[in-house]
């Protein structure tokens, strides 16, 4: 039993890459989804609006009282600070050569394009 | 309901609801402003804001309800002229000039607007950056005349206020339909390096440490200092910097800087704001675009107010902010945007992803507008 296993697997052995084919691909395709995320449903697609007064968080203390909480650790917080700055989280190091290199083109002292020039 | 105006929860993007239900002339309701907070309803700020909003206008009806929890804004025409502002000095001038910007140039006569409180603030863009980014972005969209312009007469350091803004903008009919797909190389490095009520050499440390970070990519590069004295000082003692890179095509990328207000947090070093700042700079240029990342929302509002005709802008990466802001511009006016992800090619060296935005403007013209 072990034996037949073992030549088909030798005799499938070339063909192995084609096994799952189709999976492979939807995986791909996935990653480069998450790596180019579609902004267009991103900013206009349907967004779940957290609620500050959902149903469930309303605990009652005999009875009478409901016990009401500040909610910290929302990602989404409807009386968040009104401030049009962007301050993205992860900020490049700025000491390291690489990355002032990335930036090299930006400037007229950068490489200039075909059929340009700095006249 | 729905035609009874737009309902929104919390106060969040408060100043773009209201700013929008201005143009659009929709109502808006507000509801449930800090409404779970030990201190629930509207700051002093925003009740600044509204008040504000209301000299502006005319014929604006503001409903607030008694714990400020609830408030209704049906916007009046805006009237605009000369007005007068003790802006709350909880936020900067920025907050309020801002909004006003956006407003300013749908007038029925050009606004000639003093605002009076704190200059400069580490949350919000400074009056400085505003002058120097956002003044030229309005030109490029046609809104331009004499004495369009914003002087810092008084500077104020937060939190103790005491700066003075005078902002004139002349009125537009309409708007001019912009292709801003090619930011350009950077040509030249501006900046101001302004202190009140410390040494007058704190500019000058200021200016020494972000030329030192700078100077690896160009040699153009003029930081003036600004030291304001005796009753142009204000009340409170600070300094900063604001940087512009400005590019051969005429965008402007920018960047800013302002010490740690008195009594609240570490205090910081002049050399280390230089240093940072300048990198913020470099982190700006890293994004790019031909629009800086605090003035996206703007040009997307003008885009959207233009003639019926194609505007195209190239934006770095969208801020928060401006996610939100599209999503009211739908809501107000019924316009999507395409938005295209522009990834740099192998070779390049021209920092990161870049996101193309077009559309169609809704013909907005300027009904205020008196015709002499």
């Amino acid at each position: 039993m072990a034996k037949s296993e073992s030549e088909e697997e030798a005799e499938q052995g070339t063909l192995r890459w084609k096994e799952g084919l189709q999976q492979k691909a939807s995986e791909a395709f996935l990653r480069q989804q998450e790596a180019a995320p579609n902004l267009r449903k991103l900013v206009y697609g349907s967004v779940v609006e957290a609620d500050d007064s959902e149903e469930e968080e309303e605990e009652e203390l005999g009875g009478l009282f409901r016990v009401s909480r500040p909610q910290k650790s929302k990602k989404f917080q409807a009386n968040a600070r009104d401030c049009s700055r962007f301050n993205p989280d992860s900020s490049h190091n700025w000491d390291l050569e690489e990355m002032l290199n990335s930036i090299r083109d930006c400037f007229v002292t950068g490489k200039w394009e075909e059929g340009q020039d700095a006249a | 309901m729905a035609s009874q105006g737009l309902s929104y929860d919390g106060c969040n993007f408060f100043r773009q609801r209201l700013v929008l239900a201005t143009l659009s002339g929709k109502r808006v309701k507000i509801k449930g402003v800090r409404s779970r907070e030990d201190n629930p309803g509207l700051r002093d700020f925003e009740a600044s804001f509204i008040r504000l909003l209301d000299k502006v206008t005319n014929g604006s009806r503001i409903e607030i309800n008694q714990t400020g929890t609830v408030l209704f804004y049906q916007p009046g025409l805006l009237y605009g002229g000369s007005v007068e502002h003790d802006c709350n000095p909880q936020r900067s001038i920025g907050y309020y000039l801002e909004a006003l910007l956006m407003l300013a140039p749908f007038m029925k006569t050009s606004l000639k607007a003093t605002l009076r409180g704190v200059t400069n603030d580490p949350t919000d863009p400074t009056v400085d950056l505003l002058k120097s980014t956002a003044v030229p972005l309005m030109k490029q969209f046609g809104i331009d005349g004499e004495g369009f312009d914003i002087k810092v007469v008084k500077r104020g350091m937060a939190p103790g206020g005491g700066g003075e803004v005078v902002f004139k903008c002349p009125v537009r009919r309409s708007i001019k339909p912009v292709q801003l797909t090619e930011p350009g190389k950077i040509k030249r490095i501006r900046g101001v390096a302004y202190s009140v009520r410390v040494s007058p050499q704190m500019a000058n440390r200021i200016v020494d440490s972000a030329r030192s970070v700078l100077n690896q990519f160009l040699p153009d590069i003029y930081i003036y200092t600004d030291h304001m004295k005796g009753a142009n000082s204000g009340k409170s003692p600070g300094f900063g910097l604001t940087l512009v890179a400005e590019t051969l095509n005429g965008c402007f990328l920018s960047a800013e800087m302002s010490s740690t207000p008195q009594g609240q947090g570490d205090p910081v070093l002049p050399e280390d704001l230089g240093r940072n700042c300048a990198k913020l700079l470099l982190e700006e240029v890293h994004r790019g675009g031909c629009v800086d990342s605090s003035n996206q929302s703007l040009a997307l509002l003008l885009m959207t107010l233009g003639q019926q005709d194609v505007s195209k802008v190239l934006l770095g990466p969208l801020s928060p902010y401006t996610i939100e802001f599209l999503r009211h511009i739908r809501d107000f006016f019924q316009i999507m945007f395409k938005i295209e992800v522009q990834k740099p090619l192998e070779d390049e060296r021209k920092g990161g992803d870049k996101v193309l935005m077009t559309c169609l403007g809704v013909g907005y013209s300027n009904i205020n507008k008196s015709i002499k």
